[in-house]
């Protein structure tokens, strides 16, 4: 039985959420004043120092939660799972004011329909933050409004009920959340109550096992693939191989032959075969004969020559003191050293597919997406039909890494149902999923530092060249034109977070021709290489200690710097740093800030058969409030994983107008071979819970560059590292 | 053309394209959603599932082959009264992530254990291939070590 609130009563603590929602980019600006350059630099810093807010379509309980029967609540998750385990943390916030067991709660994921939506998507590591307050709030005034229904059906006054682990109590008497939710119609909503201290907290801080646990243990969790309507058809869609590419000519006479098809179709842009299974379409597919339209066969060699520093638009967005003076100026040598990151793929295991069934002008779709309010705003313009016949639901993500916030078929899927008056399920193949895909961009960093005459470093500076990866999606050429570049994303963590006098950071936009987008841990990748790389050379350069030198840098600097700096002491501790590393073993640091998670890592490296090994990975985090250590161990875990991948293997590459990489043989990985020896350090020195799903990756690669060039004397500046480059 | 052959310890009978892949055959004829497509092309291990107890790639693996054997699948691991040291370790280990590369994964390892019931980490690392893209390999292979000791003890 859901408890139904009376939907006309307060929509409550609206204030208090919207002091923590009103902010991204708010409508107010004009555009008249982003043109100029210290309005630009104005907002990359405070958007840069900025919590993400959660923009919610509801902040009514029953939204959230419901009561079942079997006195179990259901919590209607707006932050969807894709493996970062926040379901579970996010229960657990819930479970503090519900005043129910933890095992008592389930969760899904809310739909278009039912519940909640955060209308910015799941991503960026800021969900636990966004709700750290919010969940809570909702949680507290559930259990208030089912004290109050039962205060009042007992006749007794509402302060003389007890809620405790499902039950509620006065007196002699007690009833369970299900009796009461089941026996109650009227509801009254409550000003939103007062929060639990932190010194309560029954779950928060404690390691809890993910709550998805055993369904993806046991094979039960569902995923898009594996959701099924009565009548399902299979489609799969011909996709253009190269960049840009249109039919030229096509003939699809030998695919509607084949057996076991339904239609082949042809409509403008899309071209697919539906057939009654997945096997039978994929046969079909290929019978195509198709011609392309190439408008350019693009290169490699083309496709960094975009990528450089120095083209496109710069916009400036750290100018502290004048550093651009003093290195143009310096008689002193300037270092300076150039970086450049490739574009990388995704790569998730689960491609990213959609189940539609669009009847009688209402649209039904499974999809499992980052962004489902984002999705059912498509599909109403795309249909031209209004959003609230529009429902997505989101099953499991089988990983998503940015990628399930970028281009999906959900329009296509769409267009065949309906086309077929039929449910269609379109699962890309993992060919489509490489090759027509959004990837992170590749990169391009200078920079340049000088010392004083006391060896102290007096200026330093950061360009970096990079295509968008959000700005377009939220706001089209029009906002990429006003902000200048895509400092919100591309551009994070570009800026010097050393307290260095003199240090200034620009980010040049330039265009390219294939789609970027967001991959795991955003600009903090690039950025954090590059930086970091530098910071290492330059210790390397003047003969210090990386980690020493760091701890030196920091010196005098803000409360984020004073917090580096306990991350690199303990991780001083915990590496055992003052004693020297083995002979043929070499070792470095790397540090990062993600929207104040701190991340450092110190790695040690060998070479083993003329290919790099690394053989350990220490990496210590501070997050603020670490909720549940063990999924935030689990996500450093991932996070190392994955950065040594992208450090020693992963790169995208494009060959005569397409993407070379078709499948997982052309896009290698880091396997089970891979793994080091792994210690996690988890720190709390702030007030509230920070992401832990991306910070970490930033550092692992920059250590391993440094690890390298400790070992072998030599700097290797760009990704994948490769022994024999020159 | 009818295709017999045994799933999960169930006889089934089916009809289909003997070309068609038994991962889709599983699938959407069978309905045993656990095994999951990856890649397609016997690469990423996403499909792994065991036929006559060898482990196989199921994406790149006729129907026809499975005629006449005994194919299972990760719902047939354990069994109504006994888990499998293979799940329970991952339970107690805590290794899936977003859980699309696990099935495969507990398949290739059940096998594993099979064959070498205390394996070293070099014996984990070089017999199983499969792609993870969360990254938990490292517990991975700590998991597939307490199978191995779960699966001792339940011998002796
Ligand atoms: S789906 Fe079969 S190996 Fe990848
Ligand atoms: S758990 Fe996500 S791919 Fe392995």
């Amino acid at each position: 039985m859901s408890a139904k609130a009376n939907s006309n009563k307060r929509p409550f603590s609206r204030r208090k959420f919207l002091r923590r929602t009103a902010v991204v980019l708010g409508g107010s600006i004009v555009a008249g004043f982003l043109g100029c350059s210290p309005t630009r630099r104005y907002l990359a810093q405070t958007v840069e120092r900025m919590d993400f807010p959660a923009i919610i379509s509801s902040m009514k309980p029953d939204f959230w939660f419901q009561v079942l029967s079997d006195n179990s609540i259901l919590f209607k998750s707006p932050k969807i799972e894709m493996g970062q385990n926040v379901i579970t943390g996010l229960a657990m916030l819930a479970a503090e004011e519900l005043e129910i067991p933890l095992e008592r709660i389930k969760v899904e994921h809310a739909s278009t329909s039912s519940g909640i939506i955060d209308s910015l998507g799941t991503g960026g590591s800021n969900s636990t933050l966004a709700l750290y307050i919010p969940v809570r709030e909702v949680a507290a005034t559930m259990r208030e409004m089912l004290k109050t229904a039962a205060a009042d059906q007992w006749g007794v006054a509402l302060s003389s009920v007890s809620a405790k682990d499902g039950v509620l109590s006065s007196g002699g008497k007690t009833m369970t959340y299900a009796e009461i939710a089941e026996s109650t119609t009227e509801w009254k909503t409550p000003k939103t109550p007062k929060l639990k201290p932190s010194s309560a907290f029954k779950y928060v801080g404690k390691t809890v096992k993910r709550i998805d646990l055993q369904e993806k243990v046991m094979g039960t969790a569902l995923y898009t693939i594996d959701h099924g309507r009565n009548g399902l058809l299979h489609a799969i869609t011909l996709e253009c191989p190269y960049l840009n590419g249109k039919i030229k000519s096509i003939d699809t006479t030998e695919a509607a032959k084949m057996p076991d098809v339904v239609k082949v179709i042809q409509e403008d842009d899309l071209v697919a075969v539906v057939a009654i299974n997945r096997y039978a379409a994929e046969m079909a597919v290929r019978k195509i004969k198709v011609e392309w339209d190439i408008p350019k066969a693009w290169q490699q060699k083309e496709i960094i020559e975009l990528v450089t520093v120095g083209k496109g638009r710069r916009v400036n967005v750290q100018d502290k003191g004048s550093a651009r003076s003093i290195l143009s100026n310096s008689k002193a040598k300037v270092f300076e050293q150039a970086y450049r990151t490739p574009m990388a793929a995704h790569a998730q295991m689960e491609t990213y597919g959609t189940l539609a069934h669009i009847e009688n002008d209402e649209a039904s779709i499974v999809i499992g997406t980052q962004a489902a309010g984002m999705v059912q705003g498509q599909l109403a313009s795309a249909l031209g039909i209004k959003k609230d016949k529009v429902d997505v639901q989101t099953p499991y993500l089988g990983g998503g890494f940015g990628r399930k916030m970028g281009r999906n078929n959900a329009t296509q899927a769409a267009r065949i149902s309906k086309i077929v008056g039929a449910p269609v399920k379109l699962i890309p193949t993992r060919e489509q999923e490489f090759q027509n895909s959004v990837y992170r961009p590749n990169t391009h960093h200078v920079l340049k530092a000088v010392f004083d005459e006391q060896g102290e470093l007096e200026a330093i500076s950061h360009d970096q060249a990079t295509p968008d990866m959000v700005m377009k999606d939220l706001g089209g050429n029009f906002a990429l034109s006003m902000f200048g570049a895509d400092w919100l994303s591309a551009g994070h963590g570009a800026s010097i977070l050393y307290p260095v006098k003199n240090r200034s950071t620009s980010i040049w936009n330039v265009e390219v021709p294939y789609p970027s987008g967001i991959w795991r841990s955003v600009g903090i990748f690039a950025n954090t290489f590059a930086i970091e790389s530098f910071v290492n050379e330059l210790a390397h350069h003047t003969k210090q200690d990386p980690l020493e030198m760091r701890l030196k840098l920091l010196q005098g600097g803000d409360e984020l710097n004073q917090r580096m700096i306990k991350v690199l002491e303990t991780l001083k501790d915990k590496t055992d740093w003052g004693t020297k590393s083995k002979a043929g073993v070499g070792r470095s640091v790397a540090i990062c800030n993600d929207r104040k998670t701190i991340a450092a890592a110190a790695i040690e490296v060998s070479i083993v058969d003329g290919a790099i090994k690394v053989l350990k990975v220490t990496e210590v985090i501070d997050c603020g409030i670490a909720i549940n250590p063990g999924g935030i161990q689990q996500q450093v875990e991932g996070a190392i994983m994955m950065g040594i991948s992208a450090a020693l293997y992963e790169e995208i590459t494009i060959a005569d107008g397409k993407i070379a990489a078709s499948n997982y043989h052309e896009y290698p990985l880091a396997t089970l071979n891979d793994v080091p020896e792994i210690q996690v350090t988890i720190l709390e020195n702030a007030p509230e819970p920070f992401g832990i799903g991306e910070p970490p990756l930033g550092p692992v690669a920059p250590a391993i560059a440094g690890a390298l060039l400790d070992l072998t004397g030599k700097a290797l500046r760009s990704l994948p590292f490769r022994l024999d480059e020159g | 053309m009818k295709i017999d052959f045994s799933i999960n310890k169930k006889p089934v009978s089916i009809d289909v394209d003997p070309e068609m892949p038994l991962l889709w055959v599983v699938r959407d004829e069978l309905h045993l959603k656990a095994t999951k497509f990856g890649c397609g092309k016997a690469m990423c291990g996403a499909c792994t599932l065991h036929v006559d107890g060898e482990v196989y790639r199921s994406c790149s693996l006729p129907v026809q082959y499975a005629a006449g054997k005994e194919v299972t699948t990760l719902e047939g691991l354990s069994t109504e009264t006994q888990i499998h040291p293979i799940q329970q370790a991952w339970i107690e280990e805590e290794v899936p992530q977003c859980g699309y590369c696990q099935p495969g994964f507990m398949m290739a390892a059940a096998k594993l254990i099979q064959e070498i019931p205390n394996p070293s980490d070099e014996d984990i690392k070089s017999n199983i291939s499969n792609i993870c893209r969360c990254g938990t390999h490292p517990r991975i292979i700590k998991a597939i070590k307490r199978a191995a000791v779960i699966q001792q003890a339940s011998k002796i």
